[in-house]
């Protein structure tokens, strides 16, 4: 039987053929050189007939095989680039051996100790082939390793080093041997533990505490968040540690021989990190990074990936000067030689030919980050040329996707000259006529889909088929020729599609899943935590004996979780969830609360591991928006708290938007209008100034300016300001925000007494909503519609009641507080309003809906419209001749008048 | 005057022999050279300045305060870009007056005089170790200067060794001089105690350069040719620490004749070539024989295109010095840019005669091989130069264009960037980098480069052109930026002409005729005064001829016309229809093109 036959070792084989054309596969290092000794220890020299025990140390066959795992680990973890000192081999072995008292720690310090001459380390070399040769006469049940196993390959590329090693480098061995040794004499001792302690003890409280905080969000009643409270705070957690591992490193670097682990694992390294910028930024400072990549680079300047890994830290960063430099020397360097996602399994998915093509691709990237959608453009044409020249199909297919993704972003105008030359990139795709820019997404992805289909790229596909939902969300669908009256053109936007689109982005990933998750995914990832988390243990282990805590003989009985290797790739898993989010925002639209609420939970539950914190962020500024319009502000603020706890709003921007939106709104309703005017400004201050970029953002900072002037009735600016808003809207093609924008013309025309002027602008903002499918919107629009009816005289009652009663469904089952009240208090308005109506004979038709209204209101600090409700209440109780009722609600109507005209300490607004 | 070249005379001939005393080779040797370089008095110089120090009467006091001690500049191996070369010096004339730096006095016999003798045999054999163990406890100031000196080069070699030891599959590990924390940490405590002299200083300052200090190495290595100017060693590694303009400002050095040299090699380096020519042809008025200030000279006026004028200053020093090998590699370049086989063969003969194995005589090899069309061999050759010295700048550069002409891209782009890690400021490198890009169809990603280069050179037509044609190609048809780029090729000097010619098309295409007409007429006075005539002359006088008349300037228009008579081709015909045009409108409707002003 061998032991840990095939455990990886198919993966190490196919890994170490690329590095075949170095001189040697590893490089022997004195760490190395105790490895090879414990696996010798581990899997002793076969003797004849000796087959049937455990090896002499070992007392069961757990403790044989948590040896077998660590050795494993030891050769696969990826947590740093230079390997550790002997000192830490040693507590980590002591952990794993708490049976054999020391003896392997100790017999493994003996050993590096006598091998003080060339000579020796031979003989020891020698001693090792042992290991791998079966003796003759050897039985299939006797225990030896086996040579293509992880362990085995490790041993023999070893001795395979050693072999080649020139005289001179096994000088330089002997020597690093010396210095490695007396590293751990000078310093083992556990007073070198403490501050190892407390670090890990600090994580472990940082980590209760981020719990105990999701707990009081649960309590706030939302269910089932704890779970991800509690992964991705670890996730957060993580790399802040890993960077003081590392920066310990540097200091400790002087009495250290430097050695660099073997290239898989380097490599395997750089891909966390990778993984660990994108995911979360802020995590990672930029310059203490930049340390660690520069003393990397002089180790190995030939690994050129660590300037890719410059390049995205620089650019996590926003440091443009930076990134551009670095992204140019690491293509120029790697001409593109060392792939840049050799990550994933299948190399006929990499862009490994790719190089010049590849590099314009993260050109256009970089350009599209920092918002220079022209230079972006630009690049991706070139990219697109190249990759045509050089027949690199699935870079094209990327170049592509990319561009629809530019074209979706940046601010789409009609005219020409914001997209720089459309003329070009209109004849390098193949389309002679003028296409408006919408056309050209559509084209550009439905031909990136088309290419994705055929090469079999499933991330690329998947991520087309979000875009393609994303744009028929937004936009209606023509044909692009229509010629005679045959063509049917139908002027809405499919709900349907984008709902299969969605299906099929996630559907994509499993179908060609299977072939991509049989193949291994193992990126040293699970080796590294393991080997944390046995330090952890240890740890815990020594400093609390007072809890008895023994180490369990299973390592897995204390291994968290989430470390385990998750069978699912994160890309794919990042994915895959959002098209949760991405739902979520359908739904938003599509106005449907519990969906949104649904589909946002899922992402921050199922999700939030491979998520970067930015999405997540996203997911939760969604559920915290809903909390606000459903449960009123003081809980949407004590959700934000957490939230902001969790995503520092210095670096997340979602978060950092919602704050102020949910200032601004509380503070419009409260009728603090300096501090809703100051919020505004500070709005327009976020984005940027670039015509076309940012332009959502910009959207929603003249919204929001409009509403203040309307709140504050300056009704001529307000229309002023919202005319050009829609006229930017329009410019842009954004027809979505348009419907609003209308609305709140319509609302601007109402509140100034102009009904008349007033009705276009609802009419239109409904047929807007109606072809894009806003349904609540669309509510909402109604229901203007009949106040604006309303305005008009009494003999409108009954036609504004009618549109009353078409918009209440969808209000009372899917509207805020804030829509219902209004539902509710137009109602009342509406019976009141009707001459045949009489208040007497049907009372609670008028009373129900206004006391629900004033219930509402209350909890939104909506001090305006509670004063209508109470108003129109006290109307309708003194018809029924109930005073004391009437003075109630007179008095509650001054309370809140008075609230609103003589606004106290409206610095209170910005506390929360 | 005399006595002028005298103090200079007598200063250098002890600077030559202290600095060889301590083993400093390459600066004994400078100063040596420049000592020779002296112009020729008509009375020879009295022998007895050899031994007697400084003879200039502000010597006396200075000692006692500046503690001068003799000491060491040290010598490296690794050739430094820039010329820490050999070469000699003059005083200059012009009126400059310059701080008397009183030559140190040697210890003539420390005690243990013997085994510093024995120290220097051995250390000139090269047994670093063996002559630092036996400088072991010796207390004279050569001593302990030669010992540490001798365990720094043991240090050196040791390290260089290991390099080529260690190298692994992801490149060279960092190999370290072993003996460099112990030399520093010696050093230092000699310095706060204020027993160190200005050869300590000196490797003090090289040392801290090792270690990456360099801003305290600055500071040491001023405080080091302050006190003892003639060590050029110490001034190189000073220029070699300045890699800016305000850095070069900010040092505080004494005036001493000595800095001249250093200054203008400095801005021979920064590219300031006008103030480094200046500066050295006033030297040259002392030092009229110096070698070395003949090759700078040569090597600006390559550097600022004055090729002429440079190739027969190199001739006159190679007639002098026909073993010369320093800066013979610019004199390569200078023979390949004038294409001359022969004389480029023939030095190339010569330098291999004299040290094979030199980088300049590989790169002078490779550059032959490269006129010949022979380009593999070229890069063999460079490859050896980049072998014997890793940061050999020319030399990167170069292969990267010998591997353009082999078309083997990547490896080209390698090449360059390794010249431009070297040294950022290598404008020639980022061009390249542009132009291979512009080569591969990648106009777009090349403008970095090219923006780059023209950055660090922004006087140089060529760049902006370059540049200028990239955003003009035919994918990337940024007119407008084009323009502005070809206005300050035109605005810098471009000989060739292309600017003009290429910003009156521009201005045509977009329809500004009147500009278009201003440059035409630019173009042409410039081909009119280079006696250029071409398709670019007829094309001027065309369009010339047809924006005069359409804005109705007849006479200029009937000139023009005129003169394209002179030509055959279509463009004659259509000169002669418009001529007839003009007459018939000057005849019959004289003011029917009056509306034509509005253009």
């Amino acid at each position: 039987m061998n032991v840990f036959a095939g455990v990886g070792g198919g993966a190490a084989a196919r890994d170490a053929a690329p590095a075949g054309e170095a001189r040697a596969l590893l490089e022997l290092t004195p760490h190395k050189i105790a490895v090879c000794h414990l696996v010798q220890v581990f899997a002793p020299p076969a003797q004849v007939g000796g087959g049937a025990g455990l090896p002499f140390p070992f007392d069961s066959v757990g403790h044989h095989n948590r040896l077998g795992l660590f050795l494993f680990t030891l050769t696969r973890s990826c947590e740093d680039f230079l390997e550790p000192p002997l000192e830490e081999l040693l507590r980590q072995l002591k952990a794993v051996d708490d049976l054999a008292n020391g003896w392997l720690c100790e017999q493994l310090t003996n050993t590096l100790s006598t091998l003080n001459s060339p000579d020796d380390l031979f003989n020891f070399f020698d001693k090792l082939r042992g290991v791998l040769t079966a003796p003759e006469g050897a039985s299939v049940e006797d225990v030896f390793l086996d040579p293509n196993s992880q362990l085995g390959v490790f041993l023999r590329c070893c001795i395979l080093a050693f072999n080649s090693m020139t005289f001179e480098g096994v000088c330089h061995l002997l020597a690093n041997l010396v210095v490695y040794c007396s590293s751990a004499d000078a310093s083992y001792d556990l007073a070198e533990d403490e501050d190892f302690n407390s670090e890990m003890s600090n994580l472990m409280d940082a980590d209760i505490g981020a719990r105990a905080g999701t707990f009081d969000k649960y309590n706030q009643g939302y269910a089932a968040e704890s779970h991800i409270g509690e992964s991705s705070s670890a996730l957060t957690h993580a790399p802040m540690s890993l960077h003081d591992f590392d920066e310990a490193n540097i200091l400790k670097a002087d009495d250290n021989p430097t050695c660099l682990r073997s290239r898989w694992q380097l490599e395997a390294y750089l891909n966390q990190q990778a993984d660990i910028l994108e995911k979360d930024p802020s995590s990672v400072p930029l310059n203490s990074f930049n340390a660690t990549m520069t003393q990397l680079q002089t180790l190995a300047p030939e690994l050129h990936r660590v300037q890719f890994l410059q390049y995205l830290n620089a650019l996590c960063h926003d440091d443009y000067v930076a990134s551009l430099d670095n992204l140019h020397r690491y293509f120029d360097y790697s001409a593109g030689m060392q792939g840049l996602f050799s990550r994933s399994v299948s190399p006929s998915q990499d862009i490994i030919v790719g190089k010049y093509e590849s590099a314009l691709l993260c050109l256009g990237n970089l350009h599209c980050y920092f918002g220079h959608p022209k230079k972006a453009l630009e690049a991706f044409v070139e990219a697109v040329r190249v990759s045509q020249m050089n027949n690199d199909d699935s870079c094209l297919a990327y170049i592509l996707g990319a561009i629809s993704n530019l074209l979706s972003k940046i601010g789409m105008s009609n005219t020409v000259e914001i997209i720089g030359s459309p003329y070009s990139l209109g004849t390098n795709i193949g389309l002679g006529t003028p296409l408006s820019i919408q056309q050209q997404l559509l084209v550009l992805l439905k031909r990136s889909l088309k290419r994705a289909d055929i090469l079999k790229l499933p991330s690329l596909l998947s991520f087309d088929h979000l875009s393609l939902a994303k744009f028929d969300l937004k936009h209606v669908q023509r044909p692009l020729v229509s010629f005679g009256p045959n063509a049917s053109t139908k002027l809405r936007t499919c709900p349907a599609d984008v709902c299969k689109n969605l299906r099929l982005s996630s559907r994509v990933l499993t179908d060609f899943g299977t072939d991509v998750l049989s193949t291994s995914n193992d990126n040293g990832s699970f080796s590294t935590s393991w080997l944390r988390n046995l330090s952890a243990a240890s740890n815990s282990w020594c400093s609390s004996s007072t809890k008895s805590r023994k180490l369990h003989k299973n390592d897995f009985d204390n291994f968290h979780y989430h470390a385990q290797p998750s069978p699912v790739p994160a890309p794919v898993l990042q994915l895959a969830g959002s098209t949760y989010l991405l739902r979520a925002t359908a739904w938003e639209h599509y106005g449907s609360a519990p969906m949104v609420r649904m589909n946002a939970l899922v992402y921050a539950t199922c999700f939030a591991d491979a998520a970067s914190s930015s999405d997540l962020s996203l997911a939760y500024v969604k559920l915290i928006q809903q909390l606000a319009v459903f449960k009123g502000y003081s809980a949407a603020f004590c959700a934000l708290k957490l939230a902001e706890k969790k995503f520092p709003s210095s670096t997340s921007s979602h978060i950092q938007l919602l704050r102020m939106q949910l200032l601004h709104e509380r503070a419009l309703h409260r009728g603090h209008l300096k501090v809703a005017q100051q919020i505004c400004d500070e709005f327009g201050v976020m984005s940027s100034s670039v015509c076309g970029v940012d332009i959502e953002l910009k959207t929603e900072a003249s919204l929001r300016h409009a509403r203040t002037l309307l709140a504050a009735k300056q009704f001529s600016q307000a229309a002023t300001v919202a005319n050009s808003l829609f006229s930017t809207c329009y410019k842009y093609n954004m027809q979505v925000e348009n419907a609003s924008v209308l609305l709140l013309l319509a609302e601007i025309y109402k509140k100034s007494d102009n009904a008349v002027l007033g009705l276009p602008y609802a009419l239109a903002s409904q047929s807007f909503c109606k072809s894009f499918n806003l349904d609540l919107l669309e509510a909402s629009a109604t229901l203007t519609l009949a106040e604006l009816w309303l305005a008009l005289g009494s003999s409108h009652a009954k036609r504004a009641l009618s549109l009353v009663y078409q918009s209440l469904p969808m209000i009372l089952g899917h509207a805020g507080l804030e829509l219902r009240a209004r539902a509710h208090i137009v109602l009342a308005k509406c019976h009141l309003f009707d001459p045949k109506f009489s208040v007497s004979e049907d009372s609670s038709a008028v009373l129900d809906p206004l006391n629900q209204a004033t219930e509402d209101l209350q909890v939104l600090e909506y001090h305006e419209m509670v004063a209508e409700a109470y108003y129109l209440k006290a109307m309708a109780y003194n018809h029924l001749w109930k005073l004391d009722e009437r003075e109630e609600a007179a008095a509650s109507f001054k309370e809140h008048i008075t609230a609103l005209e003589n606004p106290l300490k409206e610095e209170d607004s910005l506390v929360y | 005057m005399a006595s002028f070249k005298e103090t200079h005379r007598a200063e250098l001939r002890a600077a030559a022999r202290q600095l060889g005393e301590r083993c400093l080779y390459s600066a004994a040797k400078w100063a040596a050279e420049l000592l020779v370089g002296v112009e020729k008095d008509a009375t020879p110089a009295p022998s007895a300045a050899m031994d007697s120090p400084s003879s200039s009467s502000a010597a006396s006091g200075g000692r006692l305060l500046h503690l001068h001690r003799s000491g060491g500049s040290s010598f490296r191996h690794r050739p430094r870009p820039g010329g820490g070369s050999s070469s000699e010096a003059r005083t200059p004339i012009g009126g400059v007056s310059y701080v008397s730096t009183p030559i140190p006095d040697d210890d003539a016999f420390d005690s243990g005089g013997d085994k510093y003798l024995l120290a220097k045999t051995y250390f000139d054999c090269r047994e670093y170790r063996r002559a630092a163990h036996v400088l072991q406890n010796q207390v004279g100031r050569k001593a302990v200067f030669l010992r540490r000196y001798a365990l720094y080069m043991a240090g050196e070699k040791r390290k260089e060794e290991e390099m080529i030891e260690l190298e692994g599959s992801l490149g060279k590990s960092n190999a370290v001089n072993q003996e460099l924390v112990e030399l520093e940490k010696e050093l230092s405590t000699h310095r706060r105690t204020g027993s160190i002299d200005s050869f300590g200083l000196y490797l003090y300052g090289i040392i801290l350069r090792d270690k990456g200090c360099e801003d305290l190495a600055r500071a040491i290595l001023v405080e080091s040719v302050n006190s003892y100017p003639w060590n050029w060693s110490a001034w190189s590694e000073l220029q070699s620490l300045c890699t800016g303009s305000d850095i070069l400002n900010n040092l505080n050095l004494k005036n001493h004749w000595m800095k001249d040299f250093f200054l203008a090699s400095a801005y021979l380096e920064l590219k300031m070539h006008e103030e480094a020519l200046k500066i050295y042809e006033r030297l040259m008025g002392v030092f009229c024989c110096s070698g070395y200030i003949q090759a700078q000279i040569a090597t600006v006026q390559y550097n600022m295109r004055d090729l002429d004028e440079a190739e027969m200053i190199f001739e006159e020093l190679l007639r002098s010095d026909p073993f010369r090998v320093d800066s013979m590699d610019i004199y390569s370049n200078l023979l390949y840019a004038k294409e001359s086989l022969t004389a480029l063969s023939f030095l190339a003969h010569r330098v291999f005669l004299t040290d094979k194995y030199r980088p300049e005589s590989c790169c002078i090899i490779a550059n032959y091989y490269s006129l010949k069309g022979q380009h593999e061999k070229s890069v063999l050759y460079f490859q050896r130069a980049l072998k014997l010295n890793r940061k050999y700048l020319s030399a990167w550069t170069l292969m990267g264009h010998e591997f353009v002409e082999l078309k083997n891209t990547p490896a080209a782009i390698d090449a360059y960037r390794r010249a431009v890690d070297i040294n950022p400021r290598d404008y020639r490198a980022w061009y390249g980098l542009g132009q291979i890009y512009e080569m591969m169809e990648m106009p777009f990603y090349a403008l970095y480069y090219f923006r780059k280069s023209s950055h660090l050179q922004p006087n140089d037509a060529r760049l902006w052109i370059a540049m200028a044609q990239c955003y003009e190609s035919e994918p990337l048809q940024m007119i407008e930026e084009a323009i502005k780029c070809y206005e300050r090729a035109a605005n810098s000097n471009d000989t060739e002409g292309i600017a003009l010619h290429q910003l009156a098309k521009l201005h045509g295409m977009l329809g500004k005729s009147e500009e278009a007409a201003f440059y035409y007429k630019k173009d042409l006075e410039r081909m009119e005064v280079e006696e250029r005539q071409g398709k670019s002359f007829v094309e001027a006088l065309l369009f010339l001829a047809k924006h005069c008349r359409s804005i109705g300037r007849f006479e200029e228009a009937e000139h023009y016309c005129t003169r394209l008579l002179d030509y055959t081709g279509p463009e004659k015909e259509t000169a002669k229809n418009i001529l007839q045009g003009l007459k018939r409108a000057q005849a019959g409707f004289p003011s029917m093109d009056i509306d034509h002003f509005a253009l």
